[in-house]
């Protein structure tokens, strides 16, 4: 089975909090490479990373992760509004 | 500290450390069937420095012999996965290279040692069930 591309946010929520490549990898349970392969969507999380992450982050996997490339996030919630106003 | 080292670097000292061993193979065969001399007993023991350098550069500094040989409980995911491939190359290419020199010496002996060719037939099978029978042997359902 070939394994298809899952986009993140990683890069940008760690940066948006502050939070080092070191610190998120404790955080999460992995080596601090791992974090790097995630961030260059180099490497597919499993459910259980993906939900570990979604944990730190404070948010839901669907807003961390997708099989298709992510706008930012302040687009996808300015359109989530629209949405909401229609 | 484990050193940051390009992609390019790595193969490279990997290919000289291999060199290196299938030099130490020959000039010691040079030495044992041909007689030793000073220039082979030189080019022997710059070989065996060669090696021994470019197995800590590539293996040690880089840190890949840890993370090779380590248990996989100490391992995140993506190390495990890592590994796993990495170990799946190595099982081919090790049978493979086995079996082949299994092969020249069975044939250079003129087929004269058929207990050497069973061995080599056993091995052979061995190496392409050995995968599937594991499974068979582990996994509740195929």
């Amino acid at each position: 089975m070939k394994l298809r591309k899952i986009y993140n946010r990683i890069s940008v929520l760690r940066q948006e909090r502050d939070v080092s490549r070191k610190d998120l990898a404790e955080a999460i349970g992995v080596n601090f490479q791992t974090v790097g392969y995630l961030e260059r969507e180099e490497y597919n999380p499993s459910l259980d990373l993906a939900f570990r992450i979604s944990e730190f982050f404070k948010l839901p996997i669907s807003m961390i992760f997708s099989t298709e490339p992510l706008k930012p996030l302040s687009q996808e919630l300015l359109d989530q509004k629209k949405n909401e106003e229609q | 500290m484990a050193t940051e080292m390009s992609k390019p670097t790595r193969r490279l000292l990997i290919a000289v450390n291999y060199l290196c061993v299938v030099l130490l193979l020959v000039l010691y065969a040079v030495g044992k069937y041909l007689g030793w001399s000073l220039p082979v007993a030189i080019a022997l023991t710059a070989v065996v420095v060669i090696l021994l350098i470019s197995f800590v550069l590539a293996h040690i500094k880089t840190r890949l012999w840890r993370l090779a040989h380590t248990k996989a409980e100490n391992l995140d995911e993506r190390q495990i996965q890592v590994t796993h491939e990495s170990l799946r190359y190595s099982y081919g290419i090790f049978t493979v290279i086995s079996l082949a020199i299994l092969l020249i010496i069975a044939v250079m002996s003129g087929g004269d040692d058929s207990m050497l060719i069973l061995i080599f037939a056993s091995l052979l099978y061995l190496a392409h069930t050995l995968p599937s029978s594991i499974i068979a042997w582990t996994e509740r359902e195929v």
